[in-house]
């Protein structure tokens, strides 16, 4: 038995013998009494995305889930192929599942494949992810003076991030995956 | 890439004009001390904790305050009767980001002799100063929940509750309160509908109203709470200033948190002492001053409007 406090990002709870998975979670208090945690989660197996509150003093069952590194090989249609990079074995994940860090996959990306009872489930990717910018255009002149001018940029992978004047095509550049916001220019 | 130097500009504009405005009401801008032996006791809230040591021996249990409260309340009761502070409070188990920090930036102010209903007029001619714009509606919680929740606050006991919660397929637990069932009803059905909407939403349930007066049926708390665009902003009441009444409140805090199987602190009893010596009437309201920078400036979150926000202090 757990508690809804130690509902994290990723935590797989059993409702009923159906696995749910936590893909956000927000602690909320009333003016008085236990605090609660509000969850979004989503169906493991249907992708179906619901809302639910849970009282903190509530019992709640989660399931044991590993997490493996693995490196971004390939697509073929809507299934993405992962590999262990211990054991060099190779799992596929539907794009259904991976939906909202499709834009950051690039190949090569080393990324903890979510897994359970042998299936992957789900992947989260780091935190920031380097990239080379592809496509920006020049600087105007006068445009950096004040140092915050923003301008798009394509980066090597096909994301597109918005990024400081001073950025040029070929720089590295360091992007959060959590906002999709550029993040920092790598140093060369 | 955020503009820090904006951020910095606008925090200071807005604390500039909290200042200007309370000096203007003659309130008295008073510090109060961060590191305390009582905390605040509401069960829902978790302290940070650490030992107090004086040279030569001697320990205290230290913790920061969750809020200002009882140290405004003190300083009510030597008789100063218009006072504001704004200082840091802590809150731990908290999320980082979002809506939540576990350090953050409060606003309170307390007068004497004054109601409630003054403290949102109050507040409401704060923001108007502060430069927001906007209708801001008044709704009582027993109306928004006969609309959202149907049912009628004024007779619903544990078992309407429930039934409420069934009808609407909401997610109960056996052990559930009447306020918590209040409270899952609130989050469901009743708290979404604030979405772009600006509203003080007053007189809770008694359950629901922890260090407030009571209404004059005795059904609910003097207390209200601000919502902008569907984000909590601050929490007033008509303050309680009976010491027996609230000596009862603490024990009974007191004895949730055993339940929850967390620390108890030692009751407060300079406050307790003072209590009887604020006026009656007397309002307080305590408002997060970062959610506000959010709200006057358009941030969707609290790290937007944070210099160093937790998520990149705490990473190991």
């Amino acid at each position: 038995m757990a508690s809804p406090n130690d509902i994290k990002k990723g935590t797989v709870i059993n409702r009923n013998g159906e696995l749910w998975m936590v893909i956000d979670f927000q602690r909320v208090s009333p003016g008085k009494g236990g605090s609660f945690v509000r969850t979004r989660t989503k169906h493991l197996q249907s992708g179906k995305v619901k809302e639910e509150n849970f009282k903190a003093a509530e019992n709640l069952t989660f399931e044991d889930v590993q997490y493996k590194k693995m490196q971004y090989l390939f697509r073929d249609g809507n299934l993405y192929t992962f590999m262990d990079t211990q054991t060099y074995e190779q799992s596929s994940i539907s794009e259904s599942e991976i939906e909202d860090t499709i834009p950051y996959l690039k190949e090569g990306l080393e990324v903890k494949v979510v897994m359970h009872d042998g299936n992957a489930l789900t992947i989260e990717p780091p935190q920031k992810v380097q990239y080379a910018v592809a496509y920006t255009e020049p600087a105007v002149k006068g445009d950096t003076a004040s140092g915050n001018v923003l301008k798009e940029a394509e980066l090597d992978n096909g994301l597109k991030v918005k990024v400081p004047a001073f950025i040029n095509q070929g720089d590295e550049i360091l992007v959060n995956t959590e906002t999709g916001a550029y993040s920092e220019r790598v140093s060369k | 890439m955020r503009d820090i130097g904006k951020i910095i500009r606008e925090r200071q504009e807005i604390n500039d004009g909290i200042r200007a405005f309370f000096r203007s009401r003659a309130y008295l801008e008073v510090e109060t001390p961060i590191l305390v032996e009582s905390p605040g006791m509401e069960s829902n809230l978790d302290p940070f904790e650490t030992v107090v040591e004086v040279p030569g021996g001697g320990t205290f249990g230290g913790r920061l305050i969750t809020s200002p409260e009882y140290s405004m309340k003190k300083i009510l009761g030597e008789g100063i009767e218009r006072i504001f502070t704004l200082t840091k409070v802590f809150r731990n188990q908290e999320t980082f980001g979002g809506m939540h920090n576990p350090e953050f930036t409060m606003l309170e102010w307390y007068q004497a002799g004054a109601e409630y209903q003054a403290c949102m007029n109050e507040t409401q001619a704060l923001l108007f100063h502060l430069g927001f714009k906007g209708e801001i509606e008044r709704c009582r919680v027993r109306d928004v929940f006969l609309k959202e929740a149907e049912v009628d606050l004024d007779f619903a006991d544990h078992a309407m509750l429930k039934t409420a919660c069934k009808r609407f397929d909401i997610h109960t637990d056996a052990s559930d309160t009447v306020s918590d069932l209040f409270f899952r009803l609130f989050l469901d059905k009743v708290e979404p509908t604030f979405q772009g909407r600006n509203l003080f939403l007053y007189d809770y349930p008694v359950y629901q109203a922890s260090l407030s007066q009571l209404t004059h049926d005795g059904l609910y708390g003097q207390r209200f709470e601000l919502y902008l665009n569907g984000m909590e902003l601050c929490n007033g009441f008509t303050e309680l200033t009976n010491a027996l009444e609230q000596r009862e409140r603490f024990q009974e805090e007191a004895r949730e948190r055993k339940l929850f199987g967390k620390p108890v602190y030692p009751i407060d009893e300079e406050l307790l002492r003072l209590l009887p010596s604020l006026r009656n009437p007397t309002f307080g309201n305590a408002l997060g001053v970062d959610r506000l920078h959010m709200a006057l400036k358009g941030y969707k979150q609290i790290q937007d409007v944070l210099l160093f926000p937790a998520k990149n202090l705490f990473t190991h």
